[in-house]
């Protein structure tokens, strides 16, 4: 079981730190480099020495994660496991010095994510992400002096190797602040508080409403007298004239492509009493 | 045709806006319809905004002594008895007796709509928005977005450190945000008031995505601009994410035509910026907590914030906000609900229709 554990960190590690490297990289030369520059622990370097910085960082998890990918095997078993040895030593290092890094700039510029996987990091630094860097430095730790990986012996040793893998995942998700923001862009559909829909569409499904039909009688003049947007409703308003009293129709247009939600109120002119009130779901498509 | 959105610049009629609360109210079917009362701020006559601030007073000193301020507000003349532990700003801390006849000042009383003031801010000013030019390393024009124009930046000397190290790049095409104090034709800077985003103005990382519904109440940085055209007492906040189709977007950004003009960023251009917003339109009530104070107001949407779209920052004043402007105050509502004006932020949190 231990012997799995420690082996099961080899893998592990090396994909998170070639993930991480292809996330800022793909920052990097995105069209607005500059966000990714002041991202993480660069943020603590004077600005000059930032992007210097950073690039020695992609080098050294670039370094870290195809080292520990080839000395998995049996090229790191060489000269009594030297190169496997220095590599995982290394990573070990790295991510110690990733804790203190986290926690100087937890105390330093707090408002600050650690970029550890680029804008999906832009938490503030918590006490979740030094734990997890923390976690990782003791997973490299553990994989010193682990033999050259080989492929599990029989079905039970694969389960329980599979089983540890997870175990392990469930850990590193539990303390990434990244994963809500992996979840919420993996299901987006975009609010309709943020859909921008033309108002002539809007008026085209009014137009078309049954409360439309109902007041257009009503009305003194063929424009709106104001017209504005609150979230997911567009409101639209027109002087009237009912039984003598001048009044204001007020429609209220759900913003949704299809069938949208229609209210309509009448209120007096002058005393802004409420004279009546109707609502109806309409089967036009704007 | 007439108009069919809300001319932010032009001659938009304030009555207009505030009959829509009251409006939605109807058609919605709202139940709290006595909430909107505070609307009347909007008609921006003096009278009801005045009687909307319980906390803050503006005015020009007339006179000071260690125990009382006299100023001419809009009321006339007013005497305020300082309290023991006042305080008051001038560029930095001062002893109230030690502001100036003359001076444009900001007051805040200790209790609402007692005598007694407990903090002054004398001639005190600041410039949000993209570095258009540099002359000097102390002169900087800033263009401050389609609806406030450009201003002039000098940068105190005694300054000059401290805002270097949080606004390492004041060249053009990067933000500035900066508070001082006001001078004839333009801002001595003297404070920074937040970091320097690391990205050009108008490169704002995009904001993350929301499922369903926008949250509500929405959390972030409420930060303070100066009252330009509006009038000073005003109760109300710009809005950074006005209707694209009936507001503040529609005013046209003018094509560069003089130096510098290629650094001006239009904020309707660049996307919605960090925090995502629903689309509101002037009128809007919002029920704004000064996380910090503990204090909340009903406040309407006077004026488009889009500029505030271009910082992606965050308010440490008590705690780490969460990241983003939601709301850029007027002074007398900043003032209104609690916040140091010299600190330039507060962490907020902002309720959507009240």
């Amino acid at each position: 079981m231990l012997t799995t554990l420690r082996e099961v960190q080899i893998p592990l590690l090396a994909v998170l730190l070639l993930g991480s490297c292809a996330v800022r990289a793909w920052r990097t030369l995105s069209p607005r480099p500059g966000t990714a520059a002041g991202m993480g622990p660069t943020g603590l370097f004077p600005l000059r020495l930032r992007r210097p910085v950073m690039i020695i960082m992609y080098a050294t998890e670039l370094s870290l994660g195809l080292g520990l990918a080839v000395t998995a095997g049996r090229v790191g078993d060489v000269w009594l496991r030297v190169p496997a040895t220095i590599v995982r030593m290394t990573t070990a290092l790295f991510f110690l010095i990733a804790v203190g890094v986290l926690n100087e700039m937890r105390q330093r510029r707090p408002d600050s994510g650690c970029g550890c996987f680029g804008e999906l990091s832009d938490t503030p630094i918590g006490l979740r992400t030094i734990a997890r860097a923390a976690l990782l430095a003791a997973s490299a730790a553990a994989t010193i002096g682990v033999p050259a990986l080989r492929m599990p012996s029989s079905f039970a040793a694969a389960e329980l190797w599979l089983a540890v893998l997870a175990f392990e995942l469930v850990l590193i998700a539990c303390l990434s602040p990244e994963l809500g923001e992996i979840l919420v862009r993996l299901g987006y559909s975009e609010p309709c508080e943020l859909r921008r829909l033309p108002v002539g569409r809007t008026m085209s499904a009014l137009y078309s409403s049954s409360q439309w039909r109902k007041y257009a009688a009503q009305l003194c003049t063929a424009e709106p007298a104001d017209l504005w947007r609150e979230g997911c409703w567009r409101f639209v308003v027109y002087p009237g004239i009912v039984r003598g009293r001048r009044v204001d129709i007020v429609f209220a247009v759900y913003l949704q492509a299809h069938r949208p939600a229609i209210r309509a109120a009448v209120l007096d002119a002058a005393t802004d009493e409420i004279l009546g009130r109707a609502e109806a779901r309409e089967s036009a498509v704007i | 045709m007439p108009r069919r959105g809300d001319d932010v610049t032009g001659s938009a009629s304030p009555a207009r806006f505030a009959r829509r609360p009251l409006l939605k109210a109807a058609v919605l079917g709202r139940p709290d319809e006595s909430d909107l009362s505070p609307i009347t701020a909007f008609n921006g006559g003096l009278g009801p905004a005045e009687r909307s601030l319980v906390y803050a007073v503006i005015g020009t000193i007339l006179d000071v002594s260690p125990h009382i301020l006299v100023l001419q507000t809009a009321r006339g003349e007013q005497r305020f008895p300082l309290a023991a532990s006042a305080e008051a700003w001038r560029g930095g801390a001062i002893s109230p007796a030690a502001l100036r006849q003359g001076d444009h000042a900001i007051v805040r009383r200790s209790l609402p709509g007692g005598p007694v003031v407990d903090r002054i801010w004398a001639e005190i000013g600041r410039v949000t928005g993209t570095i258009i030019e540099r002359a000097g390393p102390a002169r900087l024009l800033v263009d401050e977005g389609p609806a406030k124009g450009r201003r002039i930046v000098m940068i105190a000397p005694e300054a000059t450190r401290r805002i270097q190290v949080r606004f390492p790049r004041l060249e053009p095409g990067y933000l500035l945000d900066v508070i001082g104090l006001k001078h004839d034709g333009f801002l001595k800077a003297l404070i920074p008031a937040t970091s320097q985003p690391p990205y050009r103005a108008g490169h704002a990382p995009a904001p993350p995505l929301v499922s369903g519904h926008i949250p509500d109440p929405v959390s972030g940085t409420a930060v303070w601009h100066e009252p330009g055209e509006e009038p000073e007492s005003l109760l109300g906040l710009a809005y950074p994410a006005l209707d694209p189709e009936t507001s503040c977007e529609h005013g046209a950004f003018m094509p560069p035509s003089q130096a510098g003009d290629q650094y001006a960023v239009d904020p309707h251009a660049t996307g919605p910026g960090c925090v995502r917003l629903p689309y509101l339109s002037l009128g809007s009530l919002l029920r704004l907590r000064n996380d910090c104070a503990g204090r909340t107001r009903l406040v309407p949407v006077t004026s488009c914030g889009a500029t505030a779209r271009l910082f992606c920052d965050r308010c440490v004043t008590c705690g780490t906000s969460r990241k983003g402007r939601i709301a850029d105050l007027t002074m007398a509502t900043f003032v209104e609900l609690g916040g140091a004006l010299e600190v330039g932020c507060f962490n907020a949190t902002m309720m959507i229709g009240g």
